[in-house]
């Protein structure tokens, strides 16, 4: 496939249901209602469904399965919203090539996002795997307001002064809101009233964990530039990239990031709410959590020298430190899976 | 006992005149009441020009008369309620427990005129929709089945809407979630109006599931079906006493009988009067203090055997494994 082939799409939400039209444009999409977006079958299955929750809050849910590679680009704007992202899918896939685990094919990411309107985005959606996700998009002053009830007012508006703060962090899904999606993705279409009335509700209860989970958020006030967040994220993927590896270290992360050390590590504490470090280890261990229940192994010594830990004992004390149960607990040993 | 002489709406007009009549005062989206034992949360939100909410959660230190008397017929009343102690419905002189262990789920026409009493010593945690009829009506017409009989539905010559139901488990962790959280402030409006909108939303399918029963209904009947729920709640230990006691005791006809107290409960009198008991059942299962045994005998069942297979029915797991759910 050559760079030719790939069709790019560019636009930018809008509070209001207006920013479809640039799909109806550009893709030749079939829009419902003002609210409801089917896309044109040789390029995806499927569609999304837009709406107006509560003054200052709009929902877009999208199932969407792709057939050809889009480009979708996000376009930075000078607008006045905020946008919370959701991708409900299976955050760690593993690739099964015969009977055992290939280990290029762990691929983790982190599901949630949230992000000011004014930094850019790009995805490109899997070809042939449903993409199913929903972004909340929050107008800044009423998301303030939102805030405001969990800080002092002096932290409030240092947090909010986009001269001297950008708002932005990627994280997995918490435990409730992926509980809300996944209830939603049960749901078999997009059409009726009481799945609008359930996404307008699922839409508000994901705005009240966001705003409770970020409350305990550390403040870290830095302004973002859009090369400041490549960069970042580039060096958590590429952890994410090389789990079964050992920590990367810092220097070589910082460089990767081209920024002193000390940047490096302020950035990326405010951008994925841990240090590298911890980010590296706890990532390790949920992805050795996915690989306990994938009923791919035989036993525990196995899988800690698969994550590249040269103890057994200490990934089982780790393990334990974090999630409460023994590895033993949770495995799902290949033996009785194939019984 | 304090008599409370009022109104409801999706406009909110009734709100200052219900509060000095409880002995309060309007500030803001609340009702302040001085000198309650425990100042509870009168809560009112306009969610949309369709919707309004009223959320209560007190304790009463006070015997509290309600009379409702609505002077708009514009639009129905939807109530969710989880009261602890004693209130009681009282339509046309027949009175009818409400709260946890009855019915906590009413839908009322607002053309119904309706009582309610909360004795001294309950608290309350009750959510009242007002959603306009109009609006109502235009949920429904998405739904096929609803689409041909809608007109019947909300012609009120054709049709009286009023039910008495059960919560679904959602609906309890629905109000659950807003009962735990702060009652001030601009996110406890965002998660009013949230948990509004997905009680709304299974409500529908709660009702899209039930078969429609168009029916107009007079206050008196409502009456007579809500007595007959209550002896059936109140022999719930006993046997099913059968449909030509019940019909004659509601001064109907069998059919007529049977008929409306489908369409007021959602239920036949018999599935109704074994949900019920079923729902006694497992309460005095959680309690820890019975065996399945003396839980059968208890509450009339054959055997335990029988208990067990109708609860698996019921709640798609055995007693048992119910209980290390717990």
């Amino acid at each position: 496939m050559t760079g030719e082939n790939i069709r790019s799409l560019n636009y930018y939400y809008t509070l209001g249901p207006d920013w479809q039209h640039q799909i109806v444009k550009s893709l030749g999409a079939q829009l419902i209602d003002n609210k409801l977006l089917i896309i044109p079958e040789d390029i995806a299955s499927g569609g999304s469904i837009f709406l107006e929750v509560a003054p200052g809050l709009s929902v877009h849910l999208l199932d969407m399965t792709f057939h050809v590679p889009v480009a979708i680009t996000r376009l930075p704007k000078d607008h006045n919203y905020y946008m919370i992202y959701y991708n409900i899918g299976d955050e760690i896939s593993t690739h099964i090539l015969g009977d055992t685990v290939h280990k290029v094919g762990y691929h983790s990411k982190l599901g949630m996002g949230f992000m000011d309107c004014g930094v850019k985005g790009v995805i490109m959606p899997p070809v042939g795997e449903r993409t199913y996700s929903l972004r909340l998009l929050v107008d800044k002053t009423y998301y303030k307001s939102l805030a405001a009830t969990n800080r002092t007012a002096e932290v409030t508006d240092l947090l909010f002064d986009e001269s001297k703060n950008t708002l932005f962090f990627y994280s997995h899904i918490d435990s409730r809101s992926k509980v809300l999606l996944n209830e939603l993705k049960r749901e078999h279409h997009f059409s009726g009233s009481s799945f609008e009335l359930k996404l307008k509700h699922i839409a508000l209860y994901l705005l009240n964990y966001v705003v409770e989970r970020t409350a305990r958020f550390e403040p870290i006030i830095n302004k973002l530039s859009q090369q400041d967040i490549d960069n970042i994220l580039k060096t958590s993927q590429y952890m994410l990239d090389h789990l079964l590896s050992e920590f990367p270290g810092l220097p070589a992360m910082a460089e990767m990031a081209e920024m002193s050390g000390t940047k490096y590590k302020v950035l990326f504490k405010k951008i994925l709410k841990e240090s590298p470090n911890h980010f590296f280890s706890n990532e390790k261990l949920l992805l050795g959590q996915r690989l306990l229940q994938s009923g791919d192994f035989y036993n525990v010594k196995d899988i800690a020298y698969e994550l590249g830990y040269n103890n057994p004992g200490y990934f089982t004390k780790l393990y334990k430190r974090t999630f409460g149960a023994t590895p033993a607990d949770v495995l799902v040993s290949k033996k009785m899976r194939d019984f | 006992m304090r008599e409370v002489i009022h109104q409801y709406g999706v406009e909110l007009d009734w709100v200052a005149d219900i509060a000095p009549k409880l002995g309060g005062y309007v500030e803001g989206n609340y009702i302040i009441v001085p000198g309650e034992e425990r100042p509870g949360t009168r809560f009112i939100l306009q969610i949309n020009e369709n919707i309004t909410v009223f959320v209560i959660n007190v304790s009463y230190n006070e015997d509290v008369i309600y009379k409702l008397r609505n002077t708009r017929d514009d639009f129905v009343g939807v109530y969710f309620n989880l009261t602890e102690g004693d209130a009681v419905h009282v339509l046309n002189n027949m009175p009818r427990m409400a709260g946890r262990w009855a019915c906590n789920l009413a839908v009322f026409d607002a053309g119904l005129n309706g009582e309610y009493i909360v004795k001294s010593g309950s608290t309350t945690f009750k959510l009242a929709i007002f959603i306009k009829k109009t609006a109502l009506k235009s949920y429904f017409a998405k739904d096929e089945h609803y689409a041909q009989v809608l007109d019947s539905v909300f012609d009120p010559a054709q049709n009286t809407i009023v039910k008495y139901d059960r919560m679904s488990n959602q609906a309890w962790w629905l109000m659950n979630e807003l009962r735990h959280t702060k009652a001030t402030g601009p996110l406890y409006e965002a998660v009013v109006t949230g948990t509004v909108y997905g009680l709304l939303s299974d409500y529908l399918d709660q009702m899209i599931n039930q078969e429609i029963i168009i029916e107009q209904v007079i206050q008196e009947d409502v009456a007579c079906i809500i007595r007959s729920q209550a002896y059936l709640i109140d022999h719930i230990a006993e046997a099913f006493a059968g449909i030509s006691t019940l019909a004659a005791h509601a001064h109907m006809s069998e059919t007529k009988y049977k008929k409306l107290f489908k369409k007021i409960t959602g239920f036949s009198p018999n599935a109704f009067f074994l949900t019920n008991k079923l729902s006694f059942a497992k309460e005095a299962l959680e309690t820890g203090n019975f065996t399945i045994g003396e839980i059968a005998a208890q509450f009339n069942f054959t055997d335990a055997s029988h208990l067990i297979e109708q609860f698996r029915t019921a709640y798609g797991i055995t007693p048992k494994e119910y209980l290390t759910l717990l």
